[in-house]
């Protein structure tokens, strides 16, 4: 469901002429720089666990099963005696790769895919954009459990099949963006002077044309950690011994009742990336152009 | 008689659409591992022939492209198979289903607009205010949480806590206010930020300011006429939503253990039972093509600008 | 200007508040009526009234010959007689049939039937009846499941009158009797049966003191009075027409709604309770909470023994004695569920209660063991042997029941203890990993049964046409083993079985083919209103004398 935000949320024209009027205001930037502090830690958290983490997430001290947030764990620890503050650090990393990995790989095809069809136009056009419509035929959550059911449990089958799933949104964005580009002015000029229709491609129309790309692939990136989140809850995740966010979510939901702290840490963890990013998109959405909504 | 072309061509691309979805669909399924017949049966007395005649039964035994060939003929004639659990047919299954998903989209639609617009409108009046942001920090929570999650949340409060609704079912009014509520959080998110902007650019037209020059008090002009125009795009955002909605019934209907395809599909998959997963991946894409078919449809008869355009 | 749009907002925000205090004032109301308690008559059970009962997961079917789960049973014990029940010190006792002789070579079994009893449908029981429901099971085309095992070795049966049948077996079978008294092995209606074919798991009819009215998929199951009820089994007190009218199965998976659902007094009960709400539901003023251990194979890991180097029966000594079975009983089900000993689950015929306390976690001499056999320990601290690491592949099902893929985790941080790296696959798909493919080291499982018969399909050797099929869970063989398990098959002298299941039992630990893990609890959390759930032998819920004093 959460898909929403990357394919369509693009939609809108956030022409936000107030926001820039009334420079004074700092409530804007607060939670901007908020956003980003965020992000800054849980990158530096995921890339460097061991200095962080209190102890080991794998440790199961099995004496103190379901102990409330104390001194010792600040976060409590889950059914195993495993430190939930541990569990979380050492989580990122799982969930930025679903997160991160995704995004990549669903840009870059959607990308490729999508300017290809905007720049050549004609065949390619109607071949790969049929195929396009057609996967958007198919909701992006259906689609990502299908293709996790048909790959079955792992890491990376989760990460095809969340970024299969974006890859029709990023496609449409390109497509729309190359075309729009492809009829400047500059490009015809620099054409008039001979340059080489592939320097033309590499030099003007890639990029001139990656931002609104860019500003989906932030927001996707929230949206593929809850697509993650929602097939673990289903079942389809993975079991490992550092479990991500989402597992961890899923897993410990069931103890809510009598150790809220088991998932709601790694929950809060979620909502606060997903959160951040999408600040930090809508940031982004701001700055590069309102063009974006007219690419669907 | 352009127009006619023009939505006669639409309908064709729909038509294709919908045949392409089912020929994604059949592939990705037919790719699932593993051997359906298997989980049929009880591993302590099956034999070979028992495996071999099911097989030929379900027609498993048959080339890719007959299979395929067999299904979509089945198709045409509106049979989309039987699930392998129960021996149901799946489109009759489907269709008792599909009401109640219906509904609860539909409700999760309207808590969408609700939510949505009410905090998308505070946002505009406030704008850059604390309430501005707190509005919009509110919408980015709805669209930042799993579902799950605010899912049981929702439960533990309003069900065992407060006792207000039930925790489960789907039988009467009651039981469809917290999987709606969880589920249009989402929606309301992307609507806050909808509505803030169209009403913001609204308040700017010349209209409103010849309603404000007029001496029409704010409060007329914010909510007689920005709010009207600020709907209309709120609604269309959860219109091309609805399939994504319709697919967050997945999980929602799971946890509230509410009737639905939503639920069917996840139960259908636990149990490998292919032609149910395939009857409702394939529905839920004619849903959303016949969807965005008639939203097409009537924006080129209503809008005139459209329809100029084309 | 400002001031009106903050009324305005007022306003608004007043609208929500009644809105929402609305909506509570009418739930609340509603509520503190059914809270309402009429103490008059304690004594006797009040008849009326329906009971809901939530289900952890959707029955398959609800044609006892069809179904293969557990929670199926449930759901259908209530629509099907046996011609036999089990009492809980496992003695057989007369239900549908009366009384019964066994030929000298234990190979035919003559019942008489009652004859005052009638299907739900209006047809009258009788043998042919029997013979039917039987048959029907033996035939292909009922693509039957846990039935056709159950009723093995029969082979034939004869009408011999309208109220006497003989029942011919290939074999004699010493767990005959107290598998017809199982659920699945119930007697279905012929005419039902016949004139619904495919549907009859959605139109079942048989006996039972509830009729089916109604499945709706996903949402709940429908029964009804039988009012001319009048043939209760020995294990229930009300022979009679059950007290309540009506009891409806609502499926709800998972587990925070359904434990909700009892709580906040949506349902009246509730099965399968997560330990961890076990506690809190004790002390809650208006759940009580069931429990009844059942019986069976309890939760075992079995090694795949046609790997490498799990045939070795000193790498297999090393692991049970590395993994710490009361930690993880203790962590995980903190103190609800017991600990498993032997291959099958105390209650049962010739359980060795001998075993308990035998095996217990040995780290160092599980390392010495390894040490001995030429694993050495690596900078990683995972053994090599031959330059390959030393792993194992832990296989279990999704999704996670009864914490079984946590159990998973924690045997993957104790083998990490002595050396051997875990790698843990959980799929939902066991019938092509396990069955088909055998691709496992460690793969736990558990069976609901009454006779230690039950052993003889886990640990006595395959033959290759039944490996081609489907594979077993052992993969092992041991002519010794074999030959046990055939003689306490057809032994039918009780004390002599139990020596021979007790060696069975002895034998299988020795060579550590399996770790036992648990014995699953069936727990009910139910409203105090409701009096009288029981259990049957097996752990099955039984309705009969359930009434709800309000």
């Amino acid at each position: 469901m959460k898909e929403v935000v990357n394919t369509k949320s693009v939609l809108q024209v956030p022409k936000w002429k107030f926001a820039r009027l009334n420079t004074n205001f700092s409530v804007s930037n607060f939670f901007i720089y908020g956003a980003g502090l965020v992000v800054i830690f849980i990158i530096t958290c995921a890339l460097f666990p061991k200095w962080i983490a209190p102890y080991s997430p794998t440790f199961m001290d099995t004496a103190h099963t379901l102990s409330a947030p104390n001194s010792a764990h600040w976060f409590g620890t889950d059914y195993f005696g495993r430190d939930v503050l541990s569990l979380v650090i050492y989580g990122s990393r799982d969930s930025l790769i679903i997160g991160i990995a995704s995004v990549i790989i669903g840009g870059l095809i959607g990308g490729i895919i999508g300017s290809a069809a905007g720049y050549f136009g004609g065949f390619f056009d109607v071949v790969f954009m049929r195929f396009i419509e057609i996967l958007m035929t198919i909701p992006a959550v259906l689609l990502a459990l299908a293709i996790a059911a048909a790959l079955g449990p792992g890491l990376f089958n989760i990460v095809l099949a969340v970024a299969a799933a974006s890859i029709p949104g990023y496609a449409r964005v390109m497509r729309g963006q190359m075309i729009s580009i492809k009829k400047r002015q500059y490009v015809d000029a620099s054409r008039s002077i001979g340059t080489p229709e592939w320097k033309i491609f590499l030099w003007h129309l890639l990029p001139n044309s990656w931002s609104p790309l860019l500003v989906m692939a932030t927001i996707g990136l929230g949206s593929s950690i809850l697509i993650g989140a929602g097939l673990s809850f289903l079942g389809l995740g993975v079991i490992k011994e550092i479990p991500d966010w989402g597992a961890l979510l899923s897993q410990g939901r069931g103890y809510l009742t009598v150790g809220w702290w088991i998932c709601t840490f790694p929950g809060l963890a979620i909502t606060l990336l997903v959160l951040s990013v999408n600040i930090m998109g809508d940031k982004l959405r701001d700055t590069f152009d309102p063009k974006i909504s007219k690419m669907r | 008689m352009a127009i006619l072309n023009k939505i006669l061509l639409k309908i064709v691309t729909a038509v294709v659409s919908i045949f392409g979805s089912l020929v994604l669909v059949f592939c990705i399924i037919y790719l699932l591992p593993g051997d359906p017949v298997l989980s049929m049966l009880d591993p302590s007395v099956a034999t070979p022939e028992m495996v071999a005649n099911l097989h030929k039964e379900l027609g498993l035994d048959q080339p890719f492209y007959l299979q395929f060939l067999h299904y979509f003929m089945s198709v045409l004639h509106g049979d989309f198979g039987q699930s392998l659990v129960n021996r149901d047919l799946v489109l009759p299954k489907i269709l008792e289903h599909f009401p109640a998903t219906l509904a609860l989209t539909l409700a999760s639609a309207l808590v969408s607009i609700i939510i949505g617009v009410f905090f998308g409108v505070l946002s505009a009046i406030y704008r850059n205010k604390w309430i501005d942001f707190i509005a919009r920090l509110i919408g980015l929570f709805g669209i930042s949480m799993p579902t799950f999650w605010s899912g049981i949340l929702l439960i533990l409060i309003f069900s065992v806590f407060l006792n207000w609704f039930p925790a489960m079912g789907s039988d009467g009014w009651k039981t469809i206010v917290l999987p709606s509520l969880s589920l249009g959080f989402v929606g309301a998110g992307l609507i806050i930020r909808m509505v803030r902007t169209s009403m913001l650019e609204v308040i700017n037209e010349s209209f409103i300011v010849t309603l404000r020059a007029k001496g029409l008090s704010e409060r007329a002009v914010m909510y007689r006429h920005a709010l009207r125009n600020a709907l209309i795009p709120a609604i269309t955002i959860i219109g091309l939503n609805i399939g994504e909605l319709m697919a967050g019934t997945v999980v929602i209907e799971t946890v509230f253990s509410r009737q639905g395809i939503g639920r069917i599909v996840a139960d259908a998959i636990m149990a490998k039972d292919l032609p149910v997963i395939q009857g409702v991946v394939f529905f839920s894409a004619i849903v959303f093509v016949v969807i965005n078919l008639l939203v097409d449809l009537s924006y080129s008869i209503i809008d005139p600008r459209v329809r100029r355009a084309n | 200007m400002k001031l009106v749009n903050q009324t305005k907002l007022v306003a608004i925000l007043l609208v929500f508040l009644l809105l929402v205090s609305g909506c509570a004032s009418s739930s609340s109301t509603k509520n503190s009526s059914s809270q309402e308690t009429n103490k008059e008559d304690a004594s006797k059970p009040k008849s009326g009234g329906e009971l809901t009962y939530a289900l952890a997961t959707s029955p398959d079917s609800l044609d006892p010959a069809r179904s293969g789960l557990a929670v199926a049973v449930r759901a259908f014990r209530t629509i099907f007689d046996s011609l036999v029940v089990q009492a809980p010190d496992n003695t057989i006792k007369p239900w549908l049939a009366t009384a019964w002789t066994v030929s000298n070579d234990g190979k035919s079994y003559t019942f008489k039937l009652r004859n005052d009893v009638r299907f739900q449908d209006g047809t009258p029981f009788n043998a042919a009846a029997v013979k039917y429901s039987f048959d029907r099971i033996l035939d292909p085309k009922t693509q039957a499941k846990n039935a056709v095992a159950l009723l093995k070795p029969y082979q034939s049966s004869e009408v011999i009158d309208d109220y006497t049948i003989k029942i011919n077996l290939a074999t004699p079978s010493a767990s005959f009797l107290s598998n017809l008294s199982q659920a699945m092995l119930g007697i279905v209606s012929p005419t039902a049966a016949e004139k619904y074919g495919d549907q009859f798991s959605k139109n079942p009819v048989g006996t039972g003191p509830y009729k089916f009215v109604s499945w709706s998929e996903n949402a709940d199951i429908v029964v009804q009075k039988n009012k001319d009820y009048h043939w209760g089994p020995a294990n229930v007190e009300n022979k009679g027409a059950p007290y309540l009218d009506k009891i409806t199965f609502k499926i709800i998976p998972e587990e925070a709604t359904r434990i909700g659902s009892v709580q906040s007094g949506q349902v009246l009960a509730a099965e399968t309770v997560p330990p961890q709400n076990i506690a809190a539901l004790k002390n809650d003023s208006k759940t009580q909470l069931l429990k009844v251990n059942t019986i069976g194979l309890p939760y075992t890991l079995f090694f795949n023994q046609r790997k490498g180097p799990w045939n070795d029966v000193k790498v297999r000594q090393a692991v049970q004695l590395a993994v710490d079975v009361d930690s993880i009983v203790k962590t995980l089900y903190l103190g609800t569920y017991e600990r498993a000993w032997s291959p099958i689950s105390p209650g049962i015929l010739g359980y060795d209660k001998s075993l308990e306390g035998e095996t217990k976690a040995n780290i160092k001499k599980a390392n010495q063991i390894l040490d001995e056999l030429g694993y050495k320990k690596g900078s990683d601290g995972i053994r090599v042997k031959d330059g390959k690491p030393f792993t194992l592949k832990y296989v279990d099902g999704s999704p996670n029941r009864e914490k079984r893929n946590d159990i998973a985790v924690i045997v993957q941080q104790q083998l990490k203890k002595i050396g051997i790296k875990v790698e843990i696959n959980i799929t939902q798909d066991v019938a092509t990993v396990i069955y088909k493919n055998a691709d496992y080291d460690l793969y736990g499982n558990s069976q609901v049964n009454s006779d230690p018969n039950a052993l003889s399909a886990i640990y006595h050797t395959r033959t290759d046409a039944e490996e081609a099929v489907f594979k077993g869970l052992t993969g092992g063989s041991d002519p010794e083993l074999d030959q046990w398990l055939e003689q306490g098959t057809i032994e039918l002298d009780p004390a002599k079985r139990e020596d021979i299941y007790k060696k069975v039992q002895q034998k299988i630990i020795k060579d550590a083919w399996i770790i036992p893990v648990y014995v699953f609890p069936y727990t009910v959390a139910a409203s105090k209103e409701v009096k009288g759930i029981t259990f049957d032998s097996l752990g099955y819920p039984l309705f009969n004398d359930v009434n709800i004093e309000r």
